[in-house]
């Protein structure tokens, strides 16, 4: 190689070394990764039915013995034990050891319709939405063993009269009439 | 009026502020890159996940749309900038079956760079660039959560878990003049030339936006390091002539 070539090839090197060397200030200094876990989760409904007697005593799971034409102390309310507000609803059954019948035979009670409405479907509904952590005014107060109903036909038998309230969500759900709001479920719910 | 009747006034009143103070903002999601490959802080964190960054999508009903901010900043020193990107891992696999019944949508701006069931990885399955941060910048981002109003009562009580990731890369920043260097005084002797009018004060230059570049760092390196080659080849048959001219 000539001694020009050579002093040429010189020249470059140490040129294009010194314009790589000022480029390393635009190369990064550091990389880092993090990872969050981002959780969604979703509510619930949930309530809660309270039978009690007029001394604030709760109702015997056992029952009682009654004859026919005793009116009998049962309070039934309803408590939203969730987060979310609700549309309610109850419907009453009443059975001759553990058959159903109507509960118009053997059965009346004080109901109050100021606060609960009986719709075409048999069930009573709420006509207030349930706030969280509130309760329900009571749907009756007492019941009565009709005395034309169960005289002789219902002596030394057990009578079960059993309260279910279902309950279906009221945010994102408006509805003139608690029995117009959509989602009411079938069998499920709560049961005393 | 008494000194009780305006001491109860004046503590109703302060506690009306705070009251409106502490429910005015929703919740947002806060993450924060400390600097030196240091560790992301992620915020506010809750039951289920000390790095969760959705404090409002909790106890979600169906029927439900709902919105929040997360905040990415960069607590790095003023000495580098950052560039900042996102991507999605998925939904865990126990909450595909939750999380694929919601929809999730994530904005930057006036950019949608995710809207997707949420337990995909859809539009951030690779890294998505948010943008370049110098020290103390943030960029927002706005994520919608919707939720079908026929959600199955099956999926009440739900959790969903879902991750993503941030990455940033690192960059040094030009340092500005000494500051201790005090400026020339101005002669005060100098009289004022009425045919010269002041010259107009030049307003602040704005901060000029740092740009990024896309270098090939392979080939720059490899290019340093061959003309490092080639500088110590031709010294090294320089020093050899050298020699056998001595020698000779």
């Amino acid at each position: 190689m000539s001694k020009r070539r050579k002093l040429g090839a010189l020249v470059l090197a140490v040129a294009l070394f010194l314009t790589l060397d000022a480029t390393r200030g635009t190369l990064a200094y550091y990389t880092t990764v993090g990872t969050a876990t981002n959780v969604v989760t979703s509510g619930n409904i949930e309530l809660k039915i309270h039978e009690q007697t007029k001394d604030g005593e709760p109702f015997p799971s056992q029952g009682i013995r009654v004859y026919p034409g005793d009116k009998v102390s049962k309070e039934v309310t309803v408590e939203n034990t969730c987060d979310q507000p609700f549309y309610l609803r109850i419907r009453l059954t009443n059975g001759v050891e553990k058959l159903l019948a109507s509960v118009e035979d053997v059965f009346a009670f004080d109901l109050n319709t100021a606060d609960w409405t009986l719709h075409e479907d048999g069930c009573y509904y709420y006509n207030h939405v349930l706030q969280p952590g509130q309760r329900t005014a009571h749907l009756f107060k007492e019941v009565e063993l009709v005395r034309e109903q169960v005289a002789g036909r219902f002596g030394g038998y057990t009578l079960t009269l059993t309260v279910t309230a279902q309950a279906v969500q009221s945010k994102n759900n408006p509805a003139d009439h608690p029995w117009q709001a959509q989602g009411w479920p079938g069998a499920e719910g709560g049961q005393a | 009026m008494s000194k009780l009747k305006r001491f109860t006034i004046c503590a109703l009143m302060v506690l009306a502020l705070l009251s409106g103070s502490l429910t005015a903002a929703a919740a947002n999601g806060n993450v924060t890159y400390s600097g030196d490959a240091g560790e992301f802080i992620f915020q506010p964190s809750s039951d289920q996940s000390v790095t969760d960054l959705f404090p409002e999508f909790k106890d979600v009903m169906p029927g439900d749309t709902l919105t929040q901010t997360i905040l990415v900043r960069n607590d790095a020193s003023d000495k580098v900038s950052v560039k900042l990107y996102l991507r999605a891992l998925g939904g865990h696999e126990e909450s595909q079956e939750f999380l694929s019944q919601l929809t999730l949508a994530v904005r930057a701006g006036d950019s949608e760079l995710f809207h997707a069931p949420s337990d995909q990885t859809a539009q951030l399955s690779d890294w998505v660039e948010l943008g370049e941060l110098g020290s103390g910048g943030e960029v927002a981002l706005t994520v919608t959560l919707q939720v079908p109003v026929t959600l199955d009562n099956r999926f009440m009580d739900a959790a969903g878990y879902l991750d993503w990731q941030f990455m940033v890369e690192e960059f040094p920043v030009e340092q500005p003049d000494d500051p201790d260097q005090p400026d020339e005084p101005a002669d005060p002797d100098q009289p004022v030339d009425p045919d010269k009018p002041d010259k107009p004060i030049e307003p602040d230059k704005p901060d000029v936006p740092k740009t990024g570049d896309n270098v090939n760092v392979g080939l720059f390196t490899g290019l340093f390091v061959s003309s490092g080659l080639l500088l110590a080849v031709l010294l090294w048959l320089l020093l050899k002539k050298k020699g056998k001219k001595s020698d000779g």
